[in-house]
């Protein structure tokens, strides 16, 4: 790890509704999100209650992180907590679940990511514990 | 609206300065003192007030309170309007239900900011989780990924967000409250050869925070007369919408608030795009200025580039566009911004316009655009058509 990376801040979980469960899930490796268990709809980012009906009949459920890339930029200018990072791939991916997360693309030029391309999840490591959920392009 | 009988019925709007030392009370007040000399009202008789959060202030929960006893008004209706850029329309047209249900009879909607000068806002939410770390720090990126989108679905013609840019630089030009720093015209070679901040953004799509302040007086006519104020226009159509599509996890990105408010505002007034004598959209990128020619039918979703290459959008053309530069050129004073809009559409229909005076004077279409999503386009939508 280099030391650009080492000072990325680590988020602070369940700052803003109870989110204990993605963020150990993520040391699993795995990719977990809200689940509507009314409408059978996923949404993120995680909420109070659902976005479809207003109940709280909500729980977590991990999803494949297999998706395709529905916006995309490259950042460019510096800010806190992307010393280093930049250029930066940026993509909203609309998961296979039918729901979208923001994230970046790790394993290819930002230049070269592109509308349309199938992505998988991977990791990107924050500090020697914390890992955040990424993407690379499939058969990149 | 139904009733006609409320007007705006004067406006003043300070210069913006970049990192001017000043708070955004100073600036309010600076606009609040100006209006009471355009108009002629007496402090005492204002009895409704509506005041925008602003980015430098917002960390008190009682700016609008404070600005009260700042301005020494007693008002017997007090709204705060958390709608960002929204907050100059909105509070106006909030200012006119208030005056229906007889709350109050002389309102004042002001904004002051200054970003430039002091930071106030900590956004909180679900941004320190799930939107920091992916590198969206503020609206640029966010601008960057619905573009991309609209490129994606539509092609993207630079040279024609390149026009926009122009057009409004050269608007600015005319303008003595426009940033100092922008008083110079702009070439298309300019513009291409600006950096990219978030592909396909470039840095002459982005309007630049300022300080500023700007305030509006809303009465009913007869008032209005009462008070011997003889220049007025009358908001006939206001819609708003916030969140829009907010129920679906997958919505088209490219259509937003104004594909919803368009319809209404044009049947509320019963004018169309042809009608509109001066358009004052709200401008924070270029791109979001074309979509919402697009949106209210100047021309059809995805055509854009096509159209905009093809209009005269200059004070003298066919749709005179943001003709005091707007906020791309004047410079954007925080959450004040979308008062520089409407004062521009205001100032044109009073005719004191000076050398950018519009040759249709008796309508105009106001927008505001308001707060940045997760992964969307933008919160609140804002539309206003005023007439003589």
């Amino acid at each position: 790890m280099s030391e650009q990376e080492a000072q990325r801040p680590v988020p602070k979980a369940n700052a803003f509704v109870p989110t204990d469960a993605f963020w150990q899930a993520t040391q699993q490796g795995e990719l977990m999100l809200q689940y509507c268990l009314d409408t059978g709809q996923f949404q993120h980012y995680p909420r109070p209650v659902s976005m479809y009906t207003g109940s709280r009949n909500l729980e977590w459920r991990q999803v494949s992180g297999k998706g395709t890339i529905y916006a995309c930029t490259v950042v460019r200018v510096p800010g806190p907590g992307l010393e280093g990072r930049v250029p930066l791939s940026v993509v909203t991916v609309e998961l296979e679940e039918g729901v979208r997360i923001l994230g970046n693309v790790l394993d290819h030029d930002p230049e070269t990511v592109a509308i349309g391309q199938k992505v998988e999840l991977a990791w990107d490591r924050i500090d020697d514990e914390v890992q955040y959920p990424a993407f690379n392009i499939v058969g990149g | 609206m139904a009733e006609q009988s409320i007007v705006i019925a004067g406006y003043a709007e300070t210069e913006v300065a970049f990192k001017s030392g000043r708070s955004a009370y100073d600036f309010a007040g600076e606009a609040f003192a100006m209006l009471l000399e355009a108009t002629g009202v007496e402090k005492d008789r204002i009895d409704g007030l509506s005041v925008t959060v602003p980015l430098s202030e917002c960390g008190n929960p009682f700016y609008a309170v404070y600005t009260t006893e700042a301005l020494g008004l007693s008002p017997n209706w007090l709204n705060y309007g958390g709608i960002g850029g929204c907050s100059a329309t909105g509070g106006v047209a909030r200012a006119m239900s208030a005056i229906r249900d007889g709350h109050c009879e002389i309102a004042v909607v002001l904004s002051g900011d200054a970003p430039s000068t002091q930071w106030g806002a900590r956004y909180g939410a679900w941004r320190g989780e799930f939107q920091d770390p992916v590198g969206i720090l503020g609206p640029p990126a966010a601008f960057g990924l619905l573009m991309s989108r609209y490129e994606h679905q539509f092609g993207l013609k630079p040279e024609a967000l390149g026009k926009i840019a122009i057009t409004q630089r050269e608007h600015a030009l005319l303008n003595d409250n426009a940033l100092p720093r922008f008083k110079k015209p702009l070439t298309m070679e300019d513009y291409l050869g600006s950096r990219m901040i978030a592909d396909p953004l470039r840095l002459l799509d982005c309007v630049m925070f300022c300080d500023g302040g700007n305030a509006f007086l809303v009465t009913t006519e007869a008032m209005a007369k009462k008070l011997g104020i003889d220049k007025t226009v009358r908001p006939t159509a206001y819609a708003e919408v916030t969140n829009f599509n907010g129920n679906q996890a997958c919505p088209d990105v490219t259509e937003n608030g104004f594909s919803e408010l368009a319809p209404k505002v044009f049947a509320q007034s019963g004018l169309g795009p042809g009608d509109i004598g001066s358009f004052h959209p709200y401008d924070d990128f270029t791109i979001a200025v074309m979509m919402q020619l697009e949106e209210f039918g100047f021309c059809r979703r995805g055509e854009g580039c096509d159209y905009v290459l093809a209009t005269d959008l200059s004070y003298q053309g066919d749709v005179p566009l943001n003709t005091g530069g707007g906020q791309l050129s004047a410079g954007q004073p925080g959450l004040a911004s979308g008062g520089l809009n409407l004062a521009e559409a205001v100032r044109q229909m009073f005719g004191e316009a000076g050398e950018r005076q519009v040759a249709n004077s008796r309508t105009s279409l106001v927008t505001g655009i308001g707060v940045i999503p997760y992964a969307r386009n933008w919160g609140t939508s804002t539309a206003m058509i005023l007439e003589a």
